[in-house]
């Protein structure tokens, strides 16, 4: 049985081989545990803005008494109907402040309670379900329906830059509105008694939620893997040590090669941008020239994490068996399909120090919401700092390449 | 080290793991020396040139390269290497791996195109300029690899198996120009395992375990193993390398 023989050979030479064995068993299991703790998680502390001016009470005409005034305060009803551990409530005076704070400083959702709230919910509810009574004052009095009340909605401004988290967080105040209509045994919903402003007027789709990370992924995926090949095929053709016998510092070596890659890598950034907007009318209001400066200074960063992993690997095999026990995950963590909120505490270290939670970040920013430079200063500081730390170990990687070729 | 001493080293030892691949090597060369470094496979003369380069840090023991000791960057402009492996780009063509390494010594490109005509009718490759490495076979481009390792005229070459694949007649004419940059007082250390090839070497130094057995002459080696012929003499060595294992 030839055949038989040739399994054999093929198996052996995998045993022999210990980094491609421990990738064989370690990589299934190592995609399970990470998908099924990333994905299984619930939303987490959302950061929501609240201003209640609501004075906690409601005028109601009765059979009995005529005119009273009942102190319900259901605006604190609604805050402690709430998920505690799905909202990190902030609570403001301000109501114009808390509407601009929302998609700046992390802010998901500014929700301004009216002075009149209470009084309006109870009017309404009545004016909806009918009669009913209430105790007051020791006795039972009949709340009779009056006319419809003229004041202010309660306000919601939420960012639906994230099409999930938008969704999640209008799901979340829905359930509370609900348990705030069912002390007053209303049949109202709580569409009517909210004015959502939404902060993309509703624009952004899943597609283009989810391209600026996929864009991201893609020129991960390019990068690390061209810049890997190049660097073990160099090592392992000799070229490489020649290069470095020749009178040029490790440092020159991989500027020149930074340089390459990098005009590769704006190359398929264009391609992928032009492609994806023409094809498939992906929103992207920004700037190219920020986009430019954050792919650039990504990039940077994953040429240095390639020409590591080209250390660790004898030969191309190994070199892309490396870029897939790293690539696969770093999507997975990344907030690309999913949000860092839903992600378990266990898992989001992996998240922040993964360059491609910063450069999707800072795509979304820019391609979807137009931000300027500014705007992504934090992303552009990290993924510079990212760049900065991988294009040292490059050189220290060069010159251990030198060594060991 | 004297200013004509281009190559001194001195107790290096290099070990991978358990193998000891250089147990405590002396070593010198002097100025337009042709030397030539013969012994049987495994016998460390990669090590020992890759470790003369500064490719390999000794575990004990120091090498200068023209006074420097190394590893030092300063001697790599003047540095010639031609590994054992091919070390070249298969997917360009034959002149653009010499550009290539040209710029890396900072030859202008009409220095690389002088150079390479005369480098490449030594190698017999000038009708292939223009062909991609990978194209040529395996003794064409050992021949390119011997053309960029002498493209910036260095002052000492290290050639490690240069006429591997090579045949009779081309390997005579190499040795005739090794010959010839010796004249001009480029030194040159050059791995073999042809005993024709040892004798065209000014000295020889005869390497087994990772030990110099002996060095001398082509006619001291035979006066000192009391043989007829280097090959006999490359046997005796051998065979006393093996018996001081």
């Amino acid at each position: 049985m030839k055949s038989l023989a040739v399994m054999r050979n093929v198996l052996r030479r995998i045993v022999h081989d210990v980094r491609t064995l421990v990738l064989i068993v370690i990589l299934p299991l190592f995609f399970v545990l990470l998908y099924g703790n990333s994905f299984s998680g619930s939303y987490r502390d959302l950061t929501i803005v609240i201003v209640n001016e609501d004075n906690g009470l409601a005028s109601v005409r009765t059979a009995e008494v005529g005119r009273i005034t009942l102190s319900v305060d259901l605006a604190a009803t609604f805050v402690r109907a709430l998920d505690p551990g799905m909202f990190d409530v902030v609570t403001s005076d301000d109501p114009e402040a808390a509407a601009a704070s929302v998609d700046e400083s992390g802010v998901w959702a500014a929700l301004v309670f009216p002075k009149s709230f209470s009084n309006t919910v109870v009017n309404e509810a009545v004016r909806a379900s009918g009669e009913r009574k209430v105790d007051f004052e020791g006795d039972s009095v009949t709340i009779l329906p009056s006319d419809p009340v003229d004041g202010p909605q309660t306000t919601l401004v939420l960012d639906d830059g994230n099409p999930l988290i938008a969704g999640a967080i209008r799901a979340a105040f829905e359930a509370a509105f609900s348990q705030v209509l069912a002390t007053q045994q209303s049949s109202l919903t709580a569409e009517g008694l909210l004015d959502v402003r939404l902060l993309h007027e509703g624009k952004i789709r899943m597609l283009d939620f989810t391209a600026p990370g996929i864009i991201g992924f893609a020129m991960t995926l390019i990068t690390v893997l061209l810049t890997a090949m190049s660097v073990v095929r160099e090592r392992t053709s000799g070229t490489l040590t020649r290069i470095l016998i020749a009178p040029i510092s490790a440092w020159q070596v991989t500027f020149g090669y930074t340089l390459a890659f990098s005009l590769i890598a704006i190359f398929q950034a264009a391609e992928l941008f032009l492609a994806s907007t023409l094809l498939f009318d992906i929103r992207f209001v920004g700037s190219p020239g920020v986009v430019a400066l954050l792919i650039v200074l990504f990039t940077i960063g994953l040429q240095g994490i390639a020409t590591l992993i080209s250390t660790l690997a004898k030969n191309e095999a190994q070199a892309m068996q490396f870029v897939l026990f790293l690539l696969i995950p770093s999507i997975m963590v990344s907030g690309v399909f999913w949000p860092l909120e839903t992600m378990p505490a266990t898992i989001r270290p992996l998240s922040y120090v993964n360059p491609l939670t910063y450069a999707n970040a800072g795509l979304r920013k820019v391609m979807l919401a137009g931000r300027g430079i500014g705007d992504i200063r934090f992303e552009l500081a990290v993924l510079g700092a990212f760049a900065f730390v991988m294009l040292l170990l490059s050189v220290l990687s060069m010159r251990r390449q030198a060594h060991t070729a | 080290m004297t200013a004509e001493q281009v190559v001194l080293a001195k107790g290096l030892r290099k070990r991978f793991g358990k193998r000891t691949a250089l147990d405590g090597l002396d070593l010198s060369v002097t100025q337009g020396q042709l030397y030539g470094l013969a012994g049987p496979n495994g016998a460390g003369k990669t090590t020992l040139i890759r470790t003369l380069c500064g490719l390999l840090r000794p575990d004990e023991g120091e090498a200068h390269l023209l006074g420097w000791r190394m590893p030092s960057t300063r001697v790599l402009a003047q540095l010639g290497y031609m590994p054992q492996d091919f070390a070249v780009y298969d997917d360009l063509s034959v002149l653009q791996n010499l550009e290539f390494f040209g710029g890396l010594y900072e030859l202008r490109r009409s220095q690389v195109r002088e150079r390479a005509d005369e480098l490449l009718d030594l190698v017999q490759l000038a009708d292939r300029r223009t062909q991609r490495v990978g194209t040529l076979s395996g003794g064409m481009r050992r021949r390119v690899s011997l053309a960029i390792s002498l493209l910036h005229k260095p002052r000492l070459a290290f050639l490690d198996e240069p006429t591997a694949g090579v045949d009779p007649k081309l390997r005579r004419s190499f040795w005739d120009y090794f010959n010839g940059l010796a004249e001009q007082d480029v030194t040159l250390v050059v791995t073999t395992h042809l005993v024709d090839e040892a004798l065209r070497c000014h000295v020889v130094g005869f390497l087994n375990a990772g030990r110099m057995m002996t060095q001398g002459t082509p006619d001291e080696i035979l006066v000192e193993t009391d043989t007829a012929n280097l090959d006999d003499a490359f046997i005796v060595l051998q065979d006393r390398g093996e018996l001081a294992r």
